[in-house]
């Protein structure tokens, strides 16, 4: 007996509507040339049809170990979040306006007169003297006295903000601050 | 070839001109051959402060419009025969200036001399980006208060995105002059101090000149304060243009020099 282990990757379809899955197989069949296609669901003669004139490995109704699909699953969201993720390493002085759609890490201060304009979330790890409009879930920010901040079109109190890191939450229409690093942290 | 320094504050009054004028003729006194530029067309101080007022007889935008030679243009100063001065119009206004116009004038002069300091009008408009295109470093002067730094930081950030320099993948150099520091009034904690003021600007101090009221006068009667050994101003911008000439001269803290009731009553009895 002759034997061989290798890994695959397999791509699970459950069919609901044949025509959007043959319409979607009709475009993308070029990328999974190399990828064993395992159908649930109302899978039809002509789909199956569709898929061996266009050479495609294919398995029906089969259960298959499910570990490697989960792993999949994380890695593409892990992707995701990375690529909605800007991180800034500048001044941003007074004048300069900052739009961002999607999560923001800023490690440099904003003057007073920027202005900081996030969809998602923001992290910004010094001193705000300008103004922040954030809609994101939640909001990191050192004590900022001067800072003018909207959160999801309600303003922050700031005096509120009095520790080195607080977080911001919006739960239930109310704006939640707990203190993440309540003092400047001494290495040495 | 010259190096181009511009003068700038974003806002109006912090001592621009005073600076532009001190450093050119301390740069001169070191030895180096300056001119001082004022670009605030339609605006003109400069030639006040140096008291040159008089000997004006052909402006800048007479050079840039080819009407009068350079050489023809250039002053020569009463105080230092390597410092020069040209002159703004006073009659026409900012909008005269284009690029093309401003880089020759920028380039013949650095043919000409170790350093041209230019003089920029206060503000963020045309005349403020025509001055800081085709420099090579800046100067920032500000006042130690609020209004005068966040104007600045404006200037900086203009400076940042709009200068030739950077356009061509290079950075500007900034150094920040905080002047009229009031030393007694910094240590009430009245005053912004000079290391929150770097923190926010984030860019090298070049010196920190304290109030002076012998500036006024020295201004109005057109002798730069740098002439003025004894003053505290003049030494500091003479330390200034040392430090631009490229010697090192140590930092001195003007915050902490005060004239305390005790260091007068000392001097009474030395």
């Amino acid at each position: 007996m002759k034997s061989k282990q290798y890994s695959l990757k397999v791509l699970e379809v459950e069919v609901e509507d044949e025509q959007e899955t043959i319409a979607f197989f009709e475009k993308n069949y070029i990328l999974f040339q190399n990828h064993l296609i395992s159908l649930k669901g109302k899978v039809t003669d002509n789909l199956l049809k569709l898929l061996k004139s266009k050479k495609l490995s294919y398995i029906v109704d089969t259960n298959l170990p499910k570990a490697k699909v989960t792993k999949v699953e994380q890695k593409e969201e892990h992707e995701k979040l990375r690529n909605s993720l800007v991180v800034i390493d500048k001044i941003i002085r007074s004048g300069q306006e900052i739009v961002i759609d999607g999560d923001l890490l800023l490690l440099n201060r904003v003057n007073s007169g920027a202005v900081i304009r996030v969809s998602g979330n923001l992290i910004i790890s010094r001193i705000v003297e300008g103004s922040i409009y954030c809609n994101g879930e939640f909001m990191m920010l050192v004590a900022s006295p001067k800072a003018n901040i909207i959160f999801n079109g309600v303003e922050v109190d700031n005096s509120y903000l009095k520790d080195k890191l607080n977080r911001i939450e919006l739960k239930n229409n109310e704006i939640i601050i707990t203190p993440v690093i309540k003092k400047e942290i001494n290495w040495a | 070839m010259g190096i181009v320094i511009a003068v700038i504050s974003g806002k109006g009054g912090v001592g621009k001109t005073t600076a532009a004028a001190n450093i050119g003729l301390g740069i001169a006194m070191n030895g180096k051959k300056c001119v001082v530029v004022d670009f605030d067309i339609g605006q003109r101080n400069l030639d006040m402060i140096l008291g040159l007022e008089n000997r004006v007889v052909y402006d800048i935008v007479q050079v840039m419009d080819k009407e009068v030679n350079i050489k023809q243009a250039l002053i020569k100063s009463k105080s230092h025969d390597k410092f020069y001065f040209l002159a703004a119009s006073q009659t026409k206004d900012k909008t005269v200036l284009n690029s093309k116009k401003v880089k020759e004038l920028v380039d013949s002069l650095k043919e000409e001399f170790d350093f041209v300091i230019l003089d920029s009008p206060a503000g963020i408009e045309s005349g403020y980006e025509h001055t800081i295109e085709f420099a090579d470093a800046a100067v920032v002067v500000v006042n130690p208060e609020v209004s005068s730094i966040r104007d600045a930081d404006r200037a900086i950030g203009i400076l940042d995105s709009k200068s030739q320099k950077v356009k061509d993948g290079g950075e500007v150099e900034k150094y920040l002059i905080i002047n009229r520091i009031e030393p007694n009034m910094v240590k009430r904690g009245e005053m912004l101090n000079s290391k929150d003021i770097l923190d926010i600007l984030n860019i090298n101090l070049l010196g920190k000149v304290p109030e002076d009221k012998a500036v006024i006068d020295a201004s109005n009667q057109g002798k730069p304060i740098i002439l003025d050994k004894s003053s505290k101003a003049g030494q500091a911008y003479f330390r200034i243009a040392s430090r631009i000439s490229g010697n090192s001269i140590e930092m001195v803290d003007v915050e902490s020099e005060t004239d305390g009731i005790f260091k007068k009553l000392t001097g009474i009895f030395k």
